[in-house]
């Protein structure tokens, strides 16, 4: 009690805080096997591309090798890559840059496993550079000078957009990045906050039904087949588990190639953790799921990294990839 | 007069939501983005009737719960401590101002590196905003105390104990109650918050889906939720509050003059 007292003067809540933080990966370790079934904490974001594990899932994938998924929605790679870090998480999804930056930064991140890659083909990718309907933007060339919606600022969507407007022959330094959630992006397109936006399904969707359309597909431009995201986790993680790394890999891996030869069964379980609207649903271009990451694109995507200033030195792939 | 208040909170309620339905459907606004009340009470029925619903109502208001019993019980305990002893008050009081100010959001970076996704990243935001509101008006209150009544009982041989309870906590309590008030607010807000932007499981991240899933009218559906909410604690604060005053001339009012 006394001890409560002193700690409750002193410091308030941090040292409460900070002492259940440390019983707790204390347990962690604890409770991962039990009755031959290892739980696998996994953090993702509710996003179309995560459907393969929820499918793989549902298909038995995991259970059959002895895993059991357990699936957090968090919000954005902000909530992963700390919790992946810290052990909160077993996994994370993140988008490949995210990954690559933490990589430059020393962050002891591993990716594991594919995550979901760009369709590949020109005007039908599951991102694009949207503009609204009767916009005078026709190509990625005339984004200079004009202000264009990123989710993050320095991550996958300007190094992309700087891509696509250097292909069309534009000056990339020209163009104005504001940071804007993808669910805001039709909104704000459509009242003239932004004059295109770098977006991803649903949003994307949404704004084709509003009539507007994709001025270049911003993935096909960095690379034919470009590896948009991964599973990844912590070397710490993958040190201590090989077993269940492996297991895991392997799941998804069946995950991936199922999801990708199902896509009738995707949409269906996109539903069970979205709540994306029926009519938008059927209308989504679903991203490709190899189940192997493609190593060439990845390596695209770290030069224009270092080209656009994402790193201070360029991020060591051989210590990042599976 | 209680009958007369409650009916124009009523009929200003009626007037908002005939205006929600009434500006998009006159094209003030794109009812893509902002739909008309109908359709938002549309979806809220829609999410009544579902299960995970509940459930996330249900982690909502533990998270909220929680987090205010221990902001209560640590902002009591602690400010009652803090006011009582003087080489405490002065040790505390450039911490407490240096504290005090941070915005818990701002905290949500540390929450998720200790706690992940879990209710108790929620509960450390939730405790830390609510913490202070109850801290600062105990010690008001403490700071309020007659001090003629506490050298009154000071000379009728009143031990420390019996100081706090007959004397203090009497005088304090107003203030307490008000701090309790203000941190049920500010506990709900800040529970959903974390949800909304960590991710943790309860109303603020069903939002946060509906906003990912473009669906839009669900979304407003959950912010209405949310409102209600708010509401009732607030009117459920106001009633304990008047329970635990009924004493206190504040709310048993001066006798007719």
């Amino acid at each position: 009690m006394r001890r409560l007292l002193i700690g409750l003067a002193a410091g308030a809540v941090f040292v409460a805080a900070t002492a259940c933080g440390s019983s707790d990966s204390a347990g962690s370790d604890d409770d991962k096997a039990s009755g031959g079934t290892t739980t696998i904490k996994a953090g993702v974001i509710p996003i179309i591309d995560v459907a393969p594990l929820y499918l793989g899932q549902s298909k038995g994938f995991y259970s059959k090798r002895g895993l059991k998924l357990s699936l957090t929605s968090a919000q954005g790679g902000a909530a992963l890559v700390p919790g992946v870090v810290s052990g909160q998480f077993d996994f994370g999804f993140s988008n490949m840059t995210s990954l690559l930056v933490a990589q430059s930064k020393n962050m002891p991140v591993k990716a594991v496993v594919n995550g979901a890659a760009s369709t590949g083909e020109e005007g039908a990718d599951f991102a694009g550079l949207a503009v609204k309907k009767g916009s005078p933007l026709k190509s990625a060339k005339d984004v200079e000078g004009k202000k264009v919606a990123v989710n993050t600022l320095n991550n996958i969507c300007d190094t992309s957009v700087r891509e696509s407007v250097r292909k069309d022959g534009g000056d990339p330094s020209k163009v104005e990045f504001v940071e804007m959630p993808f669910d805001q992006m039709p909104a704000g397109l459509a009242n003239g906050q932004v004059d295109a936006a770098c977006v991803v399904e649903p949003a994307l969707a949404t704004i084709k039904s509003q009539g507007g359309t994709t001025i270049a597909s911003l993935w096909v431009d960095v690379a034919p087949d470009l590896t948009v995201a991964m599973y990844f986790t912590s070397q710490q993680y993958a040190q201590k588990n090989p077993e269940t790394l492996k297991k895991f890999q392997e799941a998804t891996a069946e995950s991936l190639k199922y999801a990708d030869s199902h896509p009738d069964e995707v949409r269906e379980i996109i539903t069970t953790y979205t709540k994306i609207p029926k009519d938008l649903l059927e209308t989504l271009t679903l991203p490709q799921w190899p189940a192997e990451p493609n190593r060439a694109s990845i390596e695209r995507l770290s030069e224009l990294g270092v080209q656009d200033g994402l790193f201070d030195k360029a991020p060591d792939l051989d210590k990042l990839l599976p | 007069m209680r009958g007369t208040n409650a009916l124009l909170g009523a009929a200003g309620l009626a007037v908002f939501l005939a205006l929600g339905e009434a500006v998009p459907r006159l094209g003030l606004v794109k009812d893509e983005y902002f739909p008309p009340t109908s359709r938002i009470a549309d979806a809220l029925a829609t999410e009544l009737a579902d299960e995970a619903f509940w459930t996330a109502l249900g982690d909502t208001l533990t998270g909220w719960a929680l987090g205010l019993t221990i902001a209560v019980t640590a902002g009591i305990l602690a400010g009652v401590l803090i006011s009582v002893t003087p080489y405490l008050r002065a040790a505390t009081a450039s911490t407490i101002e240096f504290l005090r100010p941070i915005p818990s959001v701002a905290l949500i970076p540390l929450a998720v590196l200790l706690f992940g996704t879990d209710l108790r990243s929620v509960l450390l935001l939730v405790v830390y905003a609510s913490f202070w509101q109850v801290l600062i008006q105990v010690m008001y209150g403490v700071r309020d105390v007659d001090p003629v009544a506490e050298e009154t009982a000071r000379s009728y041989g009143l031990g420390t104990w019996a100081r706090i309870r007959h004397v203090l906590w009497p005088s304090a309590l107003p203030y307490v109650m008000t701090g309790v008030r203000l941190a049920a607010t500010v506990a709900l807000i800040l529970a959903v918050t974390a949800e909304l932007v960590i991710g943790a499981p309860g109303l603020g991240a069903r939002i946060a889906v509906a906003q990912t899933s473009q669906a839009v009218p669900e979304m407003y559906a959950l912010v209405v939720v949310t409102g209600l909410l708010g509401l009732l604690i607030n009117v459920g604060a106001r009633t304990v509050e008047r329970r635990a005053l009924s004493w206190h001339q504040s709310v048993r009012g001066e006798v007719a003059v």
